[in-house]
This record gives C-alpha cells, sequence and structure tokens, in this order.
C-alpha cells in the first residue's frame, strides 16, 4: 500500500474525480435498491409479513390468491396432514369503499382470516383482532391518510354492506391497497349477497390455505389434497398482480448500475497502468516482485470503493430521513451489505484488466529506453 | 572462483532460432573487480542494451553464464532472480527512472521496503545517503521540482539503498549537459571505488570516460579493450 497511497496523495484531484462517480454511482445503486425494496413492500407486504412458509392453492391458479377457490375439503384434509393450527384459511377479494361524509373511493383488499390463527393480524391501535365486535374490521394505517379514522364507517360501493373501523394495523398492503381484516363470519354474511342459487355451495370456500411447515409435510399435502398446487411465499409474492413487472424493471436498473461500476473502474484503471507501464517496467527492474505491483493496484480500487461506498451508504441513511413516510422506501443492514459487497466484487472485477497488464509489463522495458 | 563481483563467461544470446536467428552477443566475457568502475561504448544495435539485460538478470542468455558476487544466475527462478535484483544489483536508468508521486526520500525507502528493511534503519540509510549525494535539502520534493541532475543523483542513491555488489548504468548523462553530466559519473565513480562495489556504465558521452577504469567498445556483437 505504500505506493498505493501515496500516487493517490499526489495526484488529489483525479482520484477525487473517481471517488465522485463511484460515490454517485454507489448512492444510485443503494438507493435504487432501497426503492425497489420500499416498493416490494408496500405492494405485497401483508404477504410478506404473514408467518406462513406455503400456500395452498387450487391447482390451475397459476399462483394468484385470487384465482384460487379450494373446498372447506381441502382445508381440513391439510389440517390433517400438518397439524390443526399449522394451516389456516384466507379470504380475500379486491373491492372498493368509500368512507363516511366522504364520495371518494377507495381501492383496498378484504382478507378473512380466523380469530385464533396464525394469520390473524397484530393492531397497533383500537381493538385486537380477536375481540372485534361483529361488523367491526381492522384496516390498514394507510387509509389513515385518506380520512379513516377509530370508528368510521367503511362503505362497501359492490353491496352498500358498511362496517365499523374498530381498529389500526401497519404494514398490511396487497397488490398497493390497503388491507382490510375481517372475521370470517363477516366475510360469509358479505359473499352471501354476491353468491346466487347456482353456486350456493360455494359460500363455505376458501381462496388459499397458509401452511407453517417444512417441505417434506408440504410434499405429502401436494400428493394427498385432491387438484391442489402448494407454492412457497416467495412465489406467492411474485405473482400479486404488478409485482413481477415493478420489480423486474427496478433490478435491470440495478444491475446495470453494477456493471457501470464496473466498466467505469476497469477504463479507469486501464488507462492509468497503461500511462504507467515504463514505471512498472522499471519497478520490476529494479526487483519489485509483481505481486506487490498488482495489490498495489488492487489497494487502490478497493481503497475508492470502500471509501465512496461508505459515503454512499452515509448519503442513502441521510436522504432517507428526509424522504416523506409516504414514499415506499426501505432499505435493510442486509440488503445494504449484499448490495456493498456485490459493489466491491465488481470494482474487484474490473480491476482484473489492470492487474494483467501489470502483470504483463516486461522489466526489459527499462533497459535502453530514450527520454519519455 | 575470483574475487570479482560480476563474472560473465562466454555469453552468446541469439533472438530467433534457426536460419533466422540474428546473433547479438558473440562469446562475451567480462570480470569486474570490487571498485572497478567498467564503460562500455559502441554504437547503436551494437547489443549494448541486450547485454546490461543479462548481466543485469533480466535476460536469461542462450548460452554462458553470469555470475553476481559469486552467485549463478542461470540456477535461479524467475523469483529468485527478482529478489536478486533487489538486493544484489543497482540500476541506475536513462529515464522513467523515479517514481513521479514519490519524494526524494520515499523513492529510497520504497526500495528499502522491499527489501524488508525495518523503517528506522531504512530511514537511517536514506538520510545518510542522501546527503553523501548531497541531496539532504531536496529529500521532501517531488521529482518534477529536481534538475535532470538531482534526478540522476537520486537515481544513485536509490540503487545504493539495498547496498548492492553489483551497479549497472543504461547511458545516466544521456539528458544532462557537459558538466552536470561529468558530477553524476564522478559521484557513482566516488562510491564505487570507496566501498568496493563493482560498475557497469554504458555510455555514449565520451567526456565522462576518463573517470572509468576501464573502457570496452562492443560492436557487432563482439566485446574488445577499447
Amino acid at each position: 500500500m505504500y505506493l498505493a497511497l501515496r500516487e493517490m496523495r499526489f495526484a488529489k484531484t483525479r482520484y477525487a474525480l473517481i471517488m465522485t462517480m463511484l460515490l454517485l454511482v454507489s448512492f444510485l445503486v443503494l438507493f435504487v435498491t432501497g426503492l425497489a425494496r420500499g416498493l416490494a413492500y408496500a405492494n405485497a407486504s401483508s404477504v410478506e409479513n404473514m408467518q406462513a412458509d406455503y400456500f395452498m392453492l387450487q391447482k390451475g391458479s397459476d399462483s394468484r390468491f385470487s384465482r384460487s377457490d379450494l373446498s372447506e375439503n381441502a382445508l381440513q384434509e391439510a389440517q390433517q396432514i400438518v397439524g390443526q393450527d399449522k394451516a389456516a384459511s384466507l379470504n380475500l377479494q379486491m373491492t372498493n369503499v368509500t368512507a363516511e361524509g366522504s364520495d371518494q373511493k377507495l381501492d383496498v383488499t378484504m382478507f378473512s382470516v380466523d380469530k385464533g390463527s396464525f394469520l390473524a393480524p397484530e393492531k397497533i391501535s383500537g381493538q385486537a383482532f380477536a375481540d372485534l365486535k361483529s361488523g367491526s374490521v381492522l384496516v390498514d394505517q394507510k387509509l389513515e391518510d385518506s380520512g379513516v379514522k377509530l370508528g368510521s364507517q367503511l362503505r362497501d360501493t359492490m353491496t352498500g354492506t358498511t362496517w365499523t373501523v374498530g381498529g389500526f394495523v401497519n404494514n398490511e398492503s396487497y397488490s398497493h391497497t390497503p388491507v382490510i381484516f375481517m372475521s370470517p363470519d363477516g366475510w360469509k354474511e358479505w359473499r352471501q349477497q354476491f353468491i346466487t342459487s347456482k353456486n350456493a355451495g360455494t359460500l363455505n370456500h376458501v381462496n388459499v390455505v397458509a401452511i407453517q411447515g417444512d417441505k417434506a409435510l408440504v410434499d405429502q399435502v401436494k400428493s394427498k389434497v385432491q387438484s391442489v398446487d402448494v407454492i412457497t411465499k416467495k412465489a406467492a409474492i411474485s405473482a400479486i398482480p404488478g409485482y413481477k413487472e415493478e420489480q423486474g424493471s427496478l433490478l435491470m436498473m440495478i444491475s446495470f448500475l453494477f456493471v457501470i461500476s464496473g466498466f467505469v473502474l476497469a477504463v479507469f484503471f486501464y488507462i492509468i497502468t497503461i500511462q504507467k507501464t515504463s514505471q512498472f517496467g522499471m519497478l520490476k527492474a529494479i526487483g519489485t516482485p509483481t505481486k506487490y505491483l498488482a495489490g498495489s493496484v488492487i489497494g487502490q480500487v478497493m481503497f475508492l470503493t470502500l471509501s465512496s461506498l461508505l459515503l454512499g451508504i452515509l448519503a442513502v441513511k441521510g436522504v432517507g430521513m428526509l424522504l416523506p413516510a409516504s414514499m415506499p422506501f426501505q432499505l435493510s443492514g442486509t440488503t445494504m451489505f449484499y448490495t456493498g459487497a456485490l459493489f466491491v466484487a465488481m470494482a474487484l472485477l474490473g480491476s482484473i484488466i489492470s492487474v494483467l497488464k501489470v502483470a504483463k509489463t516486461d522489466a526489459l522495458d527499462a533497459i535502453g529506453r530514450v527520454a519519455a | 572462483m575470483t574475487s570479482a563481483k560480476l563474472v560473465l563467461d562466454q555469453i552468446t544470446h541469439k533472438y530467433g532460432d534457426g536460419e533466422s536467428s540474428l546473433t547479438v552477443l558473440n562469446k562475451v566475457s567480462l570480470q569486474v573487480e570490487p571498485g572497478e568502475l567498467v564503460a562500455i561504448i559502441g554504437p547503436s544495435g551494437s547489443g549494448k542494451s541486450t547485454f546490461l539485460s543479462i548481466a543485469g538478470a533480466l535476460l536469461t542468455p542462450t548460452q554462458g553464464k553470469v555470475y553476481v558476487d559469486g552467485i549463478d544466475l542461470s540456477g535461479l527462478g524467475e523469483q529468485e532472480l527478482t529478489k536478486l535484483r533487489l538486493q544484489q544489483i543497482g540500476f541506475i536508468f536513462q529515464s522513467a527512472n523515479l517514481i513521479p508521486y514519490l519524494r526524494v526520500q520515499e523513492q529510497l525507502m520504497l526500495v528499502g521496503k522491499l527489501a524488508g528493511m525495518d523503517n528506522k534503519d531504512a530511514a537511517i540509510r536514506t538520510q545518510e545517503l542522501l546527503q553523501r549525494l548531497g541531496l539532504s535539502e531536496r529529500s521532501k520534493y517531488y521529482p518534477d521540482k529536481l534538475s535532470g541532475g538531482e534526478r540522476q543523483r537520486v537515481a544513485i542513491a536509490r540503487a545504493w539503498m539495498n547496498d548492492p555488489a553489483v551497479m549497472f548504468a543504461d547511458e545516466p548523462t544521456a539528458s544532462l549537459d557537459g558538466s552536470r553530466g561529468h558530477d553524476v559519473v564522478e559521484m557513482l565513480a566516488t562510491l564505487v571505488k570507496k566501498e568496493g562495489k563493482a560498475a557497469v556504465m554504458v555510455t555514449h558521452d565520451e567526456r565522462v570516460l576518463p573517470l572509468c577504469d576501464r573502457v570496452l567498445n562492443l560492436e557487432n556483437g563482439v566485446l574488445t579493450a577499447g
């Protein structure tokens, strides 16, 4: 590092410029990653936060919760295999509601889960889910922004059913809409109104069954319960409408940023290395091992990358604090660590070409060289 | 074994092979004793660079043997040769000699560090060498702030840093005017005498030849007394 550090001290402007560039790229990488995570969370936090490992759906429902329709028998069979309290039913229906005293229609997703099951949500204010009176629901906190308060009446625009807001839950979104939790009894009352005599038998049907358990149990479920699919939580999340498309485009941006940062470093160090070829030749002639020179190049790359990354992290943290709460932005320590590690790996990849050039430089270049 | 610091024994070097091969050095032999400064002159293309590369352990000859301080170079691998150049050989080049981003004292410290010298010892040695070459006041300067003569003196000091057995100078006066060139070679000659080192200088500069103990002429790959 003796050479590496002194060279950066000498050519401050040059290295400060490249560092600024890396800082900006690392900031952007972290910021877009945070945005992608935030959007993912804002989209699917309700499913992400479920204490479930797998979901059982009707065969042919293409991993979409809303397309699945399971009979009560399927639920019971699953419960027999994985355990009574390890399989829980979930019903859902997207609809829109208006809050009393307002004409504004709000898109929401109605969830119905059993009061005692592991899917029951935790309230952050108001009544607990288990204590909800009939006709009362728990709603996601985001609805507060639309003027919904404790005790507000929400009117379903499809059926005219009204519910009372009994409490609030946090981070419960499905396909970017706030989730409203209701009990199975309330659900049946509401569903009754859609159901015609032709499909009267479907009143007790459930959309999906959430399962806690390992792969072996799940395989049993798959083979024993008829015409169902069992998918992982991850697959269920990606199948939420819009999720894949949203994440895909952001992921593409992030990947390009990684590639760009790798290339920027590669080009910068390659040009600098070419400029210094005669120096490297001389250093080799006077007995500097190639390993030392290669280490010097890698040392500089690491120094620049790590310090810009550190500044980038600080900047993202700072900006993250300034962002309004409604902005979907979420960057956990783990995500930051992996993103940073990938950034460093790309930088190292970018330095390979320079290291090869250093290795190929011949000490013989130093002899008989005309004054440059 | 003689006391010679540098021995070249029947060195032949060819580029290419078969019919098209070109013999650059033809059975060149040379012994340089301690305290001796040998100048090698010759027209361009006479093989001076190849000669210096072989003697300086940068190039392995097609035939013949090189001994530096009694060590036979033919038995050494790439890494051992690098180490030997670091410890037993001092180089002074024509240009691209100094690292632009190191201060004068750091140029010397680097070589000491590479040789695994203790930091304190290296600092003492650096100061001592710079003083001997009249560069003490320049020790914190970057090379671009030095005159050509000062730069070559730093190069001499650096070549001396690890107390090598043999010094090689490749046209050290090429970028200097007459009197400066004379001074630089005089310093080299004085050091060589005092410390009992062997030195070989390739040069075009006839004005510095009187400072050398022997002048040899390399022409068409053959070395003759000049």
